[in-house]
């Protein structure tokens, strides 16, 4: 049992405090940087609030096309590697679907403005294509 | 970060001068200002400010020293050849800062260098996209990238002046998805999406095109705009032999459109008048399938530079923020690869 509010909960409170009394005492070069550990604290907290069961469903899922076994992933990886889900459609759209489950909950976690920005709500569903990117990733 | 590294230790400056003097063959030079600028992932920029006696710069210069950064990728270049590309594509006419002087010797900064003149303006691809103010004016700046991407692409092989450039035969598509897998092999974390992706390049796999120079890392980000007028294309660290379809690929692929991914050339203005710009000055028609082939293949490209600029703070020695965030935008690829691939998927398995 650990003590509340828990680690993921304490995030958003370092983080109010980082960006409303620490970032304006900070000389104008360093302000970007102050931010970069802010939208870092985002990620911890949502990658720190994500629900494993989502991940070990999908890695079941994995483990029925492709074996059994702590490897399945990388034999995932090697088998799309070689078109080995190409001869069968219903294979192939498995291995298809699969890869949209693993990449959306991801940047659901990363970047959900990028996610917003390509048409994407916030429960994974569609709501138009892509228009301007609230909250720019850098680069 | 800003203003931190060994450059500004009184020895360096004073064998910086020492250097100048030497290489413009002026009486002496005296470096007022030495910063760091912002940007930059895998080199180091730093605003020099130099006042020369006598010599070719006679007078106030203000000018740029790159260097490179403690760890790096793989793929870029030395900047003994990075100076040497953008000296040719100086004399090809392109808008590119003018390279002045290029040392390797390790007992001025310890590491090899070059300087150059410094352009006007920004290059920050946020404020660039984001800029409202830029609006009407974007379609002329894309249609002039167009036009300076085809002026890039006169320079064709061979050219005695860039013999360290690989041949295209070992660059191409196919030699990057080995490169790709082989580095996926080692990788601790296995990428099923890249893996399709690069399946798919390997069953769409494009005739060989004549090869020309690219700047492969041709995008919004780096150039720079004083105002609306282009001033400076810069970083040419990845140049290379290559597919000229590449380079387009690579500007309209979606990580480079930052604040506006609906602009879908550079995240400033639609693709016509980019390609208009490149098809008029090139004479040569854009191929719609081959840039697809080639976004694709940008963003497996982004996807393992990402993943191998998190390696140099995981297993590199670098600590640094950035860098390890950065590889968290391999995922935003490999959605792109799957949005590219499978458009009918979006709605389905979202």
């Amino acid at each position: 049992m650990r003590d509340l509010p828990s680690g993921a909960a304490l995030l958003p409170l370092a983080r109010d405090m980082l960006i409303n009394e620490l970032m304006p005492l900070l000389p104008e070069e360093r302000r970007p940087d102050a931010l970069l550990v802010a939208k870092f604290m985002v990620v911890a907290q949502r990658e720190a609030e994500a629900p494993a069961e989502m991940e070990r469903a999908i890695l079941r899922e994995i483990e029925l096309l492709c074996g059994p076994g702590s490897e399945a992933m990388r034999r995932f990886a090697g088998d799309l590697r070689i078109g080995a889900f190409e001869d069968g459609e219903a294979r192939e759209r498995t291995a298809r679907a699969i890869l949209w489950r693993l990449t959306v909950p991801r940047l659901r976690q990363s970047n959900p403005e990028f996610l917003a920005a390509n048409g994407f709500d916030q429960k994974g569903g569609v709501v138009g294509r892509a228009k301007q990117c609230p909250s720019p990733v850098s680069g | 970060m800003a203003g931190t590294a060994s450059l500004q230790f009184e020895p360096c400056r004073v064998a910086l001068a020492r250097f100048l003097a030497t290489a413009s063959e002026a009486e002496s030079v005296e470096i007022a200002a030495l910063a760091r600028l912002r940007g930059g992932a895998l080199q180091e920029n730093w605003g020099l400010d130099a006042r020369f006696s006598g010599g070719s710069l006679d007078g106030e210069q203000r000018l740029v020293l790159r260097t490179s950064a403690a760890t790096g990728i793989a793929a870029s270049l030395t900047r003994r050849q990075e100076f040497a590309v953008q000296q040719a594509v100086f004399a090809a006419g392109v808008t590119v800062p003018e390279p002045l002087f290029a040392s390797e010797d390790p007992a001025i900064l310890g590491k090899p260098f070059f300087v150059m003149r410094r352009a006007l303006g920004i290059a920050a691809s946020d404020r660039i996209t984001g800029d409202r103010a830029l609006d009407p004016a974007f379609p002329a700046i894309a249609d002039r990238l167009g036009r300076e991407l085809a002026l890039i692409h006169t320079i064709r092989p061979p050219q005695s002046g860039l013999a360290f450039l690989a041949p295209y035969e070992k660059v191409g598509p196919a030699q990057q998805i080995r490169r790709f897998r082989a580095y996926l092999d080692r990788h601790p974390t296995p990428r099923p999406v890249l893996e399709w992706g690069m399946r798919w390049l390997e069953t769409h796999m494009l005739p060989p095109a004549a090869p020309v120079l690219c700047h492969h890392d041709f995008r919004t980000g780096n150039y720079m705009l004083d105002g609306a007028a282009l001033t400076a294309i810069l970083d040419w660290e990845f140049a290379g032999w290559g597919d000229p379809h590449e380079d387009i690929g690579w500007f309209c692929c979606k990580s480079w459109r930052f604040a506006r991914l609906d602009r879908e050339a550079g995240g400033i203005a639609d693709r016509t008048p980019f390609y208009r710009g490149y098809e008029s000055a090139s004479g040569a028609s854009i191929d719609p399938q081959r840039v697809l082939f080639w976004e694709v293949l940008a963003s497996v490209r982004w996807a393992v530079i990402a993943l191998e600029q998190c390696d140099r703070h995981m297993i590199g020695g670098e600590r640094n923020l950035d860098l390890a965030l950065t590889g968290r935008r391999a995922s935003e690829c490999e959605l792109e690869i799957l949005m590219l691939l499978d458009p009918d998927g979006i709605s389905v398995h979202a």
